[in-house]
């Protein structure tokens, strides 16, 4: 009969502190980075697919207004709040191309802290749409849950002034998914935070890139007019 | 757009080894009561992205770790002030970047470690503990997604180190590599020495900080010093003062 109380730790060799070879620990976290990378990357690239065309429609809807002298504002929370800000870093201040004005409303700490604290959280954005926008303008909001208040009532103040509304979200697409106060949703769907943030940028990135092939095609144009009609003043 | 190609791999071998590498000695950092700083002087939002991830986990029941945002236009005179022996510097950044190159060379006289994301032309070797880099050339890699992965996987490996108590608290060498003879995180030679204070008299040592805090070093062999030169310390002298451009022994 065997020994009911031999030592089992075999079974478990990594729920106990007396490990000590961290070789194979760093085997399996690198196997775990490379597995979460590549799901990862099917996921953008699902995500792509699946939005191609609405990405390019709403693309070609931003550099119309952006051409019109609309600006953009981007907005989430945590992290998401610095994903939005690197999109609008990349509609400012894009390495190449053209710059457009865009700023992120999680940005200003004065702005975020007054109006949290003076008319509530979930005010704090669409206070801000309400104080700087124009029809012209544009919103985007970036929410892996898809039903952030604070995002939804921007959205909502955003779709009211008559700017055009923008939603990333994930898992399920929640509010925003459904909400006729968003123009185009771009959800992505998976259940896990990361993974969905890491497709809200490279789908941010892509819609970026036909502003600024939509912008450039206008340019062009523009330039080609201006050669056929020399006397012309622009 | 090219839609029907297989997505390339985001993280290839030696990167998945260098995360996994890079996640367990955060993890033993952590373990010991570490600071995470995190620095980005050219893509802000990416250090307060790291900092929010480890303060507020997105998985419910990990635990919060303590991670704070330099965002001060001198990232170097931030990090000096915050950091205490025992911290992990992060820097998001090109290996260009002169304000994050200062900071990872004098980051061993603070004590601290560092790991430094980044893409394009990759940092001189042993410029930080852990380089973790995207194979990419392309000036919008930052705004791609590569680096979110890339932090997102740091910050999903060090918890699972948590896991393995029995690993978190051996000794960790850090991981520069030495290529020099005079290596200043292997100690042959010397520790690497920050001066605090230049001597008040010819004949009186300087005030100098080291991994291990702060002493009075002569610096009768290396000549007058400022605050912020850099010295090779052995045996309660200076024994070189580092090049300030370059890092590498005069």
């Amino acid at each position: 009969m065997t020994d009911l109380n031999q030592n089992t730790d075999f079974l478990y060799p990594f729920i106990e502190g007396t490990e000590h070879d961290p070789d194979s620990l760093l085997l399996d976290l690198a196997s775990s980075a490379r597995g979460k990378a590549e799901v990862s990357a099917r996921l953008q690239q699902a995500s792509l697919e699946e939005y191609e065309d609405r990405l390019r429609a709403a693309g070609a809807e931003m550099a119309d207004r952006f051409a019109r002298g609309g600006r953009l504002y981007t907005f989430g929370n945590g992290g998401s709040s610095t994903d939005a800000a690197t999109l609008a870093s990349l509609f400012c201040r894009p390495v190449r191309g053209r710059a457009v004005p865009a700023w992120s409303l999680a940005a200003d700490q004065a702005v975020v802290t007054a109006l949290g604290n003076d008319v509530g959280f979930e005010l704090i954005f669409s206070r801000q749409v309400i104080a700087h926008s124009r029809p012209v303008d544009m919103a985007i909001a970036l929410s892996t849950s898809g039903n952030s208040e604070d995002l939804i009532r921007a959205l909502t103040e955003a779709r009211r002034r008559g700017l055009l509304t923008i939603g990333f979200a994930g898992h399920e697409g929640g509010a925003m998914s459904t909400s006729d106060d968003v123009d185009y949703c771009f959800t992505v769907h998976s259940q896990s935070i990361h993974r969905i943030q890491e497709s809200h940028a490279r789908l941010g990135y892509r819609l970026w890139s036909v502003v600024q092939e939509e912008t450039q095609r206008r340019t062009t144009a523009l330039l080609a007019a201006g050669r056929s009609d020399p006397g012309g003043n622009r | 757009m090219t839609m029907t190609q297989e997505p390339a791999a985001l993280i290839g071998k030696d990167l998945s080894d260098d995360l996994a590498a890079a996640s367990l000695a955060l993890a033993r950092k952590f373990h010991a009561g570490a600071t995470l700083w995190v620095v980005s002087p050219q893509w802000e939002p990416h250090a307060h992205h790291v900092a929010v991830e480890f303060v507020h986990p997105v998985i419910m029941g990990k635990r919060a770790l303590p991670s704070v945002a330099l965002v001060d236009p001198d990232p170097v005179a931030q990090a000096r002030v915050a950091t205490r022996p025992g911290d992990v510097i992060i820097a998001v950044a090109s290996a260009a970047d002169p304000r994050v190159v200062d900071l990872m060379r004098r980051a061993p006289a603070w004590g601290a470690q560092t790991i430094w994301i980044g893409f394009g032309a990759r940092p001189a070797a042993g410029s930080a503990d852990h380089v973790l880099w995207v194979e990419s050339d392309d000036p919008m890699v930052p705004a791609t997604g590569r680096f979110v992965l890339m932090y997102h996987l740091l910050w999903e490996l060090t918890h699972v180190c948590f896991e393995h108590p029995g690993l978190l608290t051996m000794a960790d060498d850090g991981g520069r590599d030495c290529t020099d003879e005079v290596c200043v995180t292997c100690s042959d030679e010397g520790r690497l020495g920050e001066v605090v204070m230049a001597p008040e008299s010819e004949v009186s040592p300087a005030l100098v900080r080291t991994a291990t805090g702060e002493e009075a070093v002569d610096v009768t062999l290396v000549g007058p010093v400022e605050p912020g030169d850099l010295l090779l310390v052995h045996a309660g002298a200076a024994l070189t003062r580092l090049d300030d451009v370059t890092g590498a022994a005069s």
